[in-house]
């Protein structure tokens, strides 16, 4: 598997060469920038070919990733946004996580974002390459506000491509097919914004190396969302509520109110 | 794909309360029992195995003939052989009772 | 208690452990079986939907005191978590949040037993974990939020990451508690690096043991219910110091595999 490069790129952009914050592992990038004037503090993953954990060397989410993310969102300054940008091909998958325990450093992160949005520092996420499972989970979906390069390298799933095929024993065309018929198995970008689950697409000329005006309009919109903070404050609940979401999480929103009918009753 | 078949038999007995049994494992299947009007039973089969509607006449036709009870019945199957089916049947018929 | 009268908890339904966890006479199912609330995407991809969705949920008390317990099927698709279910387990912790602050708290368990997000609705259910990870922390700032993890299956994937975020885990000696299950980890990485089909191993490297050995859990029971029932009253009662979530010492990780276990105290 090659190693993705967009997650470092997007981060170097945005973030405009300030200082990263030390003491980390070398595969979480983290800095304090200014957005158009709003502080914020920016993390993401990245493949660290030296990582001392060898599965976790292409930029997957492993026991480094997850507990260093927790240190650098929760040492977030006070009156600061969080920005996670989000390119990881999945969690690690080895011996050694599984008996260090990979559960926890992952909730270690799920948890820092949480506990930073409820004690109202915004997060926003931008997702610039895969976002896979577990490592989507602690990195960008307990987000308020999630955009995303509209573009085709872009992958939302709770598994591999690879491993969805070996698991279903099922060919391309009938995955699409699938896909298709139930957009829940969908991993490209666009019918994952009709689950309610993006705020904003961008399409830019080139999702590995932005140009200027890609950096420029992706700054100017992330500065509008932060101008209006509540955006980035709201919980996952919320997004049940997206005019996007409307027709395709009608049941989750049945299940929860006959859920409180019956609790009540 | 999935088979749904459709049976109804003749029933002159009543059940007391719906029951609900088993489980949508491999070699399992759910039942959901419940009272209906007189006169008949009708039984909605759903299941990832096609092709056996005359096994599947077969085992309800022998359990309705035993027991002409007049309910509404769902099966939900993932492969249960006759003999998990007609226990299924029994245990969803005696927590009815 | 004579072993003769010790009763399985692992081989109960989810209802019946539901059942089991609260008080006599006091379980009440909502959303069940006969609600039909089950999944609309799974007939298209050859599977057969059970009416539940695989996931329980029981009102009634825990110790005289108002509960509610969320029960995960192990034996239907594995007890993984598609949108009715996520819907179900996130909606119980909304309403004992809710419950919370109006000052009529509603003591909440999860009793998991699951592989993880189901892949023939995955986007909905990632959705609804982020959901249930937000409302487990939201919850447990008001009261100790319970899991209990003592099926046949264990927890897995995202369903591990929130059981993490839990106040109080009760684990069994039988119940496995990881990220990838060993099957996938042989997939993903070869079988040098595990071997799904050494079972004894899978459970040095990952069972309820080891976990609470390493501080994961704040009960360690055997498959008893009523061992498993008094466990979860303590959790409410005289609720556990869980160590926060910061990486615990761990052997160089750049040691062989083997090396790298022993290291851990895990027969490799």
């Amino acid at each position: 598997m090659s190693a993705s490069v967009r997650g470092r790129a997007w981060f170097e952009r945005l973030t405009a060469g300030a200082k990263p914050i030390a003491q980390l592992p070398a595969s979480v990038l983290a800095a304090d920038a200014s957005i158009e004037g709003h502080a914020v503090r920016a993390v993401a993953v990245v493949p660290d070919p030296n990582g001392r954990f060898p599965r976790a060397r292409n930029g997957q989410m492993g026991i480094d990733e997850g507990f260093g993310l927790a240190t650098a969102v929760s040492g977030t300054p006070s009156g600061s946004a969080i920005l996670a940008i989000v390119d990881v091909p999945g969690q690690s998958f080895g011996t050694r996580e599984e008996a260090v325990g990979l559960q926890r450093a992952l909730a270690a992160s799920t948890n820092a974002y949480i506990r930073a949005r409820r004690s109202g520092h915004p997060v926003l996420a931008l997702v610039v390459g895969k976002a896979i499972s577990g490592a989507f989970l602690c990195h960008g979906l307990q987000a308020g506000w999630i955009g995303a390069l509209d573009d085709e390298g872009i992958e939302i799933h709770v598994m591999s491509e690879a491993a969805v095929a070996r698991v279903t024993r099922m060919e391309r065309e009938d995955l699409a097919r699938v896909a298709r018929e139930v957009p829940a198995t969908a991993r490209d970008i666009r019918t994952f914004a009709t689950l309610g689950g993006i705020d904003r697409l961008f399409p830019v000329s080139d999702p590995s190396a932005p140009s200027d005006a890609d950096v420029a309009m992706v700054v100017h919109a992330l500065a509008e969302v932060l101008r209006n903070p509540s955006l980035g404050l709201r919980n996952p609940r919320e997004r049940l509520d997206a005019p996007a979401a409307l027709h395709t999480r009608a049941l989750s929103r049945r299940v929860r109110d006959e859920l409180q009918a019956a609790w009540d009753a | 794909m999935i088979e749904t078949l459709t049976y109804e038999f003749p029933a002159n007995e009543g059940v007391q309360h719906r029951a609900h049994v088993g489980v949508v494992a491999s070699g399992n299947c759910e039942i959901l029992l419940e009272p209906a009007p007189e006169g008949r039973s009708s039984i909605v089969v759903r299941t990832s195995v096609s092709g056996f509607g005359a096994t599947w006449q077969a085992v309800l036709g022998r359990f309705f003939t035993r027991n002409p009870v007049a309910v509404q019945i769902e099966i939900n199957d993932f492969g249960a052989t006759p003999a998990v089916v007609s226990l299924r049947l029994e245990q969803a018929l005696e927590s009815a009772h | 208690m004579s072993l003769l009268l010790a009763e399985s908890f692992a081989e109960r339904s989810a209802r019946d452990r539901a059942r089991a966890l609260l008080d006599p006479q006091s379980f009440r199912e909502l959303l069940g079986p006969f609600a039909r609330i089950a999944s609309p995407y799974l007939e298209a991809q050859g599977v057969v939907p059970q009416s539940d969705d695989g996931t329980v949920v029981a009102r009634g008390t825990i110790g005289g005191v108002r509960a509610c317990v969320v029960a995960t099927d192990g034996r239907f698709l594995g007890g993984s978590i598609g949108e009715i279910g996520g819907a179900k387990i996130a909606g119980a912790l909304e309403l004992a949040r809710r419950d919370a602050q109006r000052g009529t708290p509603t003591r909440l368990v999860l009793a998991l037993d699951t592989g993880g997000i189901r892949l023939q609705e995955a986007n909905l259910a990632i959705l609804s974990v982020s959901e249930i990870c937000d409302g487990i922390v939201a919850l447990r700032e008001l009261m100790p939020v319970v899991a209990v993890i003592a099926g046949r299956v264990g927890v897995y994937g995202g369903l591990s990451l929130s059981t993490a975020l839990c106040s109080q885990i009760i684990v069994s000696e039988g119940a496995r508690v990881g990220l990838n299950g060993p099957d996938v980890v042989e997939t993903e990485s070869g079988l040098d690096e595990m071997d799904s089909s050494d079972r004894p191993l899978i459970w040095r490297v990952t069972g309820g043991q080891l976990r609470f050995r390493q501080g994961f859990a704040t009960e360690l029971v055997s498959d008893d219910v009523a061992g498993i029932r008094a466990a979860v009253e303590r959790a409410f009662e005289e609720p556990r110091e869980l160590g926060p979530l910061v990486p615990q010492p761990f052997p160089d990780p750049r040691l062989e595999r083997d090396a790298f276990l022993r290291a851990m105290e895990i027969e490799p």
